[in-house]
């Protein structure tokens, strides 16, 4: 026993402790988010709920707890009907609760407004629709709500077509802004045509907005009948039904099937309700496009400034101090780059922009507020010196002898450089390309700063002249977590929604970041034989 | 033809090479400046952001824009007034006969001369003149009469279009006095739009008068609107040097010949209340100026012999009952008898105007003296532009001189920073954040004392946590785990660091806090029973596991075996503290703090903010610690382990104390990160900058703080650049530690001579 304590056993047992607790809230973390997130879109069944005081309720069981006096559970369902009832949320002691029954005929909406719908279908009205009435109800909707989303889809394409338009006429307002800023007599020829060409394209804009005004207002017409759990009848409009469908009636593989919609649903679509429901799409293209445009910065910069450190610069005070600068930039808090960002390229170099350029446009910031452009930048600040410390890990990791080999054949240090020692460094500079993507895609402080927002109506990149546009705001989906998580009004309801956001950004991230230590690992064994 | 050949080639293999050396050369120097800009960057970011923030510490500008002498006013008329506009292109002054004229700033031409005609009617001369806020002026006539009004610039409000030099007289009240009613010596009025007028005379042997219209509405709808009069006063401390009223008409002040500060309560204006007698000099100098400052909490107070200061009214046990008036902010001493105090109708900035005709600008809460202005002669009246840029003044030879004041930043000082500020309606000085509030009067309070506190906290209690998890962890991972599973375990935890914190701090403000919330005792019953069912189980395993086998198989892999034991422990303190929790404390653990500790429990508190920032640094500490153990040299391990050494004591003892550098740098690399971490502690705090070591409350941070204010934070206000100044200190924070522990780190390196 006493050898067993003075050997330090138990010592090493603490320590093997202080690791089982990390890993196992690693793993906590990891399950928590994968539980939460990727059970959100499965259709569980839904119960209608007898209770002992006579009233019904009907839902999916989303949480059990013991319950807090008897010895019972409590059980949580998620009752829907946010216009009926005003929560989505109901708890229940299992007490109260007289029976359960699993009705095949319980119908699930996701709505456009207010979640979904819990009930029972009623009837449908066709009015408006060539679709027939086909033998039951629900085949009925379902043949409606298929028209109906065809018909919707004709006018989000007429909707389209006056976005340009509509975008066309501002273009021109500007234009003509810009024309009579600098001189309006000089220019007046120049101006009235544009003038007279932008009114046509108004006038037919309120053409096209009649014609829509009145299709759209047709397709509130067709609407269905469905009761709740009490009895009580609601009528929805058919198309506010986004999706209709009855869980307890599908098997695991039109679940299944369903699952896969909402998966597509999330990554290709616009979302829903602000945010807390529908899809991610214009956040991700978002996070995406500036991390692609970061690493145009900050790819460069950082291999240029890490063949500075590993091959020219002769090891001494300067190098001593660029590597403290280099540590430096990499240990500042990402929000002082924030604020770096916000004080310098926003209102320094976009408001000097602004005042060259687009005076006309003032005092409505174009460059002077944040964007893209600039969050790009500002993380590529941030990201720089993750390059530059893998960089020089893949160039160190170069044997000495193929320098030599290559200056000793008459190359020059700029062709040995180019020609032999870039190549082989390759795996380290990827590796610290895509830490620092992994990085920027996880960023969010400093991007609330400059130019991330809640909901960007444009998305950065589309079919209008410059077709890029760097000036503009863009959504992020680590801002989407703790805008959607924080600040909704109704959080509860919200929730899912973020754990599903969490588990796609950490799922990228942890990729990325797997990835490039795999790589970097890899590197480090390939050239550690080659070596020696 | 051959030679020839050669020739050519060997020209242009000339060729190639200039090309290829000026390359070359062209490359070096490139490179060479990628490399210095990286320093150049750092420095810049630093300077840049510097740059915005110290304009709050320089100090305020003024200059004369206009001198000239008024000869547009009659030789004979005394001037008792004078003011301009906000523009400062026209001014005017009041002299005794009741006249204004109106005057432009830069010729001193008067162009235009508009009398008031006194109510009594006649001609009169004023026997005094109060200015209110807002250019207002009461105007108390010879024969007792009494004229309230306002002055405007109307064509100053709009910049393009109207004559700005135009001038606006609204008269607001008159009235003529009864012959049953005395003489007053001086008058004051409020006059709050839509509501009821209010009056105050001072009269003769320390009595005033008071008189009100109330308008009653009875069931029918019907108004009746009386005059509530009273009088009061009479036996006080000396006589009544001087007096002054809030802005609402709530509160009188005077103050007295003895030096004594009194005030009434007007409230309720049959019967105002005498509320405070003190005495603000204590050598007894008579009071001579007295006024409210903005917000009409505090009263500044100048006395003859120069003395200037502020005062309201503060508890002194800090019950918040009885509430007596305090000297709050002595500000500077002029050099004679304070005449007459001015406040400004922005800030808490006041301009004193002393006996010797010199202006003093002071800021009430930084206790600042701003400026000082004076000409040759000693100037007689002064005014201050709305907007707080300009003062004008006047001496006894009617030569006007106008100042323009460029004073953005009055309420910054380091001490209002750093150090603990008698705000108003404060007991005592406190350190308070408070950036901004609905009313324009508001006194900012920008200490950054409580945010560095709230980022000393939060880091504090995450390295708490995270630092002995990550250095043992990182000890174990190192010298005792097998290679194999260390190439597993290793970069799972790498990974782990790349886990964004967007995503840690969600999951501790949505996740963590509501079920620690829900089972606090279980974690408080955890913290002790986990290490013991640690503990206990390494005994078994000592008793009943140490066959020559089971060693062997253990060994590299304990940390797999523990893992069954912590869920035990996690299990057995669930249960025993939902037992403890209705045992000891009632049911309710939350409800028990309150009322027998008094601590208030806030769900996000620092027990989360400790876990969630805990688990973003220990991947980091534990990576670098990691690296640092393993690049100690094999043979130092070796020739340990050969003499007989226990590996625990080959590793505690050699291992170990030749890594500290490294572990060291590690740990003060974590505590960078810690500082800055901005996500995580937005999300998982509730972001109340207070001061307060309580492991249940939460904090604000100097990273957070700039998250939640700079969206709203006027672009190069003072609020933007406290903002900024707050980023520099994080900042220079982050640089010191970086630094050290890159300096340690490469020493360690050039120890061992690893990369």
């Amino acid at each position: 026993m006493g050898s067993f304590w003075k050997q330090g056993e138990p010592q090493v047992w603490g320590t093997a402790a202080a690791l089982s607790v990390t890993l196992l809230m690693v793993l906590v973390l990891v399950g928590v988010v994968m539980v939460n997130g990727l059970g959100f879109f499965w259709p569980s069944d839904t119960a209608l709920v007898a209770l002992t005081d006579g009233s019904k309720l009907l839902g999916q069981v989303s949480a059990t707890e013991k319950a807090t006096h008897a010895h019972g559970k409590r059980l949580q369902f998620k009752v829907g009907n946010r216009d009926l009832y005003g929560q989505d949320f109901r708890w229940v002691e299992e007490r109260d609760i007289r029976t359960i029954s699993w009705p095949h005929d319980s119908v699930v909406l996701e709505r456009k407004e207010n979640g979904n719908f819990h009930g029972f279908l009623k009837s449908v009205s066709l009015e408006g629709l060539a679709a027939p009435a086909a033998a039951s109800p629900w085949e009925t909707l379902r043949g409606a709500l298929k028209e109906v989303s065809g018909l919707r889809n004709t006018l989000a394409e007429t909707g389209q077509v006056m976005a340009d338009m509509s975008s066309e006429t501002e273009q021109l307002r500007l234009k003509i802004l810009k024309l009579s800023h600098s001189g309006a007599t000089a220019n007046r020829g120049e101006i009235s045509r544009l003038t007279s060409r932008r009114e046509k394209l108004l006038a037919q804009f309120d053409v096209l907005l009649e014609r829509f005004n009145e299709s759209s207002e047709a397709l509130e017409k067709p609407a269905a009948v469905f009761t709740d759990a009490a009895g009580e009848e609601k009528d929805i409009p058919l198309n506010a039904i986004v999706r209709a469908y009855r869980p307890n009636t599908m098997g695991v593989f039109a679940k299944a099937s369903f699952y896969a919609g909402k998966v597509r649903e999330l990554l290709l679509d616009e979302p829903r309700e602000s945010n807390t429901e529908g899809g991610l799409f214009p956040a991700i293209f978002g996070t995406v496009m500036m991390v692609l445009l970061m690493s145009v910065f900050s790819l460069p910069f950082g291999v240029v400034a890490a063949v500075y450190l590993r091959e020219y610069a002769r090891e001494g005070l300067i190098v001593r101090i660029v590597r403290i600068a280099v540590n430096n930039l990499a240990g500042v808090p990402s929000i002082v780059y924030g604020v770096f960002g916000l004080g310098f390229f926003v209102y320094g170099i976009g408001g000097g922009i602004d005042r060259l350029f687009y005076p006309e446009r003032l005092p409505t910031p174009t460059f002077g507020t944040g964007g893209i452009l600039w969050a790009s930048l500002t993380l590529a600040i941030l990201t720089v010196p993750v390059v530059i410390v893998s960089t020089e890990e893949g160039l160190a990791s170069v044997p000495k002898g193929l320098r030599e080999g290559s200056l000793s054949l008459g190359a020059t240090k700029f062709q040995t450089l180019k020609n032999v020692v870039l190549p082989m460094a390759t795996p380290g500079i990827m590796t610290g390309l895509i830490l620092a993507m992994a990085r920027a895609a996880g960023e969010v402080a400093p991007l609330m700063l400059v130019g991330v927002v809640k909901l960007a109506p444009t998305l950065p990149l589309d079919g209008t002249f410059p077709f890029f546009h760097v000036d503009r705001k863009f959504m992020h989906l680590g801002f989407h977590i703790y805008d959607v998580g924080f600040q909704s009004p109704n959080v509860e309801a919200a929730k899912p929604m973020v754990f599903v956001t969490t588990l796609l950004l950490l799922a990228i991230v942890i990729a990325a970041s797997s990835l490039a230590i795999h790589m970097r690992n890899k590197m480090k064994k390939r050239y550690a034989t080659k070596a020696f | 033809m051959r030679k020839e050949g050669v020739k050519q080639t060997s020209s242009m293999n000339d060729r190639i090479f200039s090309r290829a050396k000026r390359n070359d050369r062209l490359a070096a120097w490139l490179i060479n400046i990628g490399g210095l800009l990286v320093i150049f960057a750092v420095i810049w970011i630093l300077v840049l952001i510097m740059k915005v923030a110290l304009p709050l510490f320089l100090e305020p500008k003024a200059g004369v824009v206009a001198s000239f002498t008024l000869t547009g006013v009659a030789p004979a008329a005394e001037i008792v007034g004078i003011g301009t506009d906000d523009n400062l292109q026209t001014g005017f002054v009041l002299d005794d006969s009741g006249t204004f004229s109106v005057f432009d700033n830069r010729s001193g031409k008067v162009m235009e001369t508009l009398p008031v005609a006194p109510p009594g009617g006649g001609r009169q001369s004023v026997a005094s003149v109060a200015e209110a806020p807002g250019r207002r002026y009461d105007i108390l006539w010879k024969d007792g009469s009494f004229t309230a009004l306002k002055v405007d610039f109307p064509g100053a409000e709009d910049r393009d279009g109207g004559d700005a030099n135009t001038l606006l007289i609204t008269t607001l009240l008159e009235e003529v006095r009864t012959a049953s009613h005395p003489l007053p010596l001086r008058s004051l009025a409020r006059i709050p739009e839509g509501k009821n007028p209010l009056r105050v005379n001072l009269l003769e042997g320390n009595r005033f008068s008071l008189a009100k219209k109330t308008v009653s509405e009875d069931l029918a709808g019907n108004e009746t609107s009386r005059t509530v009069r009273s009088e009061f006063g009479g036996d006080l401390p000396g006589t009544v040097s001087s007096v002054a009223l809030d802005g609402k008409g709530e509160f009188l002040y005077a103050g007295t010949d003895t030096g004594h500060l009194l005030r009434w309560d007007l409230t309720d204006p049959e019967s105002p209340q005498l509320t405070d007698t003190v005495k603000v000099s204590e050598e007894g100098h008579p009071v001579t100026a007295l006024n409210l400052v903005l917000g009409d909490v505090s009263v500044a107070v100048g006395d003859r012999a120069g003395s200037f200061s502020t005062w309201f009214p503060a508890s002194e046990t800090g019950l918040g009952s009885g509430k007596t008036l305090t000297r709050i902010h002595p500000l500077a001493k002029h050099g004679s008898a304070v005449e007459a105090v001015l406040p400004s109708q922005r800030s808490k900035t006041l301009f004193s105007l002393d006996k010797s005709g010199s202006i003093n600008v002071d800021h009430m809460t930084s206790e600042r003296r701003l400026l000082t202005f004076s000409t040759g002669k000693p100037l007689t009246h002064h005014g201050v532009s709305g907007r707080e840029n300009g003062v004008i003044a006047v001496d006894r030879d009617k030569r006007v001189t106008l100042w323009s004041i460029d004073n953005p930043h009055p309420e910054i000082s380091l001490k209002t920073l750093f150090g603990a500020v008698w705000y108003e309606g404060y007991d005592k000085p406190a350190f308070v954040w408070q950036s901004s509030s609905a009313s324009d009067d508001f006194e900012p309070k920008l200490s950054l004392t409580p945010l560095i506190f709230g980022t000393l906290k939060g880091t504090l209690y995450a390295m708490i946590f995270a630092v002995p998890l990550a250095l043992l962890g990182a000890i174990y991972t190192s010298q005792f785990m097998r290679p194999r599973l260390k190439n597993y375990v290793k970069p799972a935890i790498e990974i782990m660091a790349a886990v964004p914190s967007v995503v840690i701090g969600f999951l501790a403000g949505l996740w963590l806090a509501p079920l620690v919330d829900k089972a606090i005792v279980p974690f408080f019953v955890a913290v002790a029973v986990i290490p013991l069912v640690v503990v206990m189980a390494i005994f078994l395993w000592q008793k009943f596991g140490s066959t020559r086998l089971f060693k062997r198989m253990a060994k590299g892999y304990e940390f797999l075996f523990l893992i069954p034991a912590l869920l035990l422990g996690v299990y057995v303190s669930h249960a025993l503290g939902v037992m403890l929790e209705s045992v000891l404390f009632a049911g309710d653990f939350k409800l028990w703090l309150f009322d027998v500790l008094g601590t208030r429990f806030d769900q996000r508190n620092s027990i989360i903010i400790a876990f969630a920032l805990g688990l973003a640094v220990i991947p980091l500490i534990f990576t670098m610690a990691e690296d640092a153990l393993s690049n100690v040299p094999k043979n130092l391990s070796a020739a340990s382990l050969a003499i007989g050494a226990s590996r625990w004591q080959t590793a505690w003892r050699v291992v170990l104390p030749s890594a500290l550098p490294g572990i060291f740098s590690a740990v003060m690399i974590g505590f960078g990160r810690a500082i800055g971490e901005t996500m995580i502690v937005l999300m998982a705090t509730g972001n109340t900058p207070i001061m307060d070591w309580s492991i249940f409350n939460g904090f604000r941070t100097l990273s957070a703080n700039i998250a939640v204010e700079i969206p709203e934070a006027p672009v190069f206000g003072t609020l933007y650049r406290v903002l900024f100044l707050s980023a520099v200190l994080l900042f220079i924070f982050t640089f010191i530690i970086n630094t050290v522990a890159e300096v340690l780190r490469q020493k360690f390196r050039k120890k061992y001579g690893r990369f």
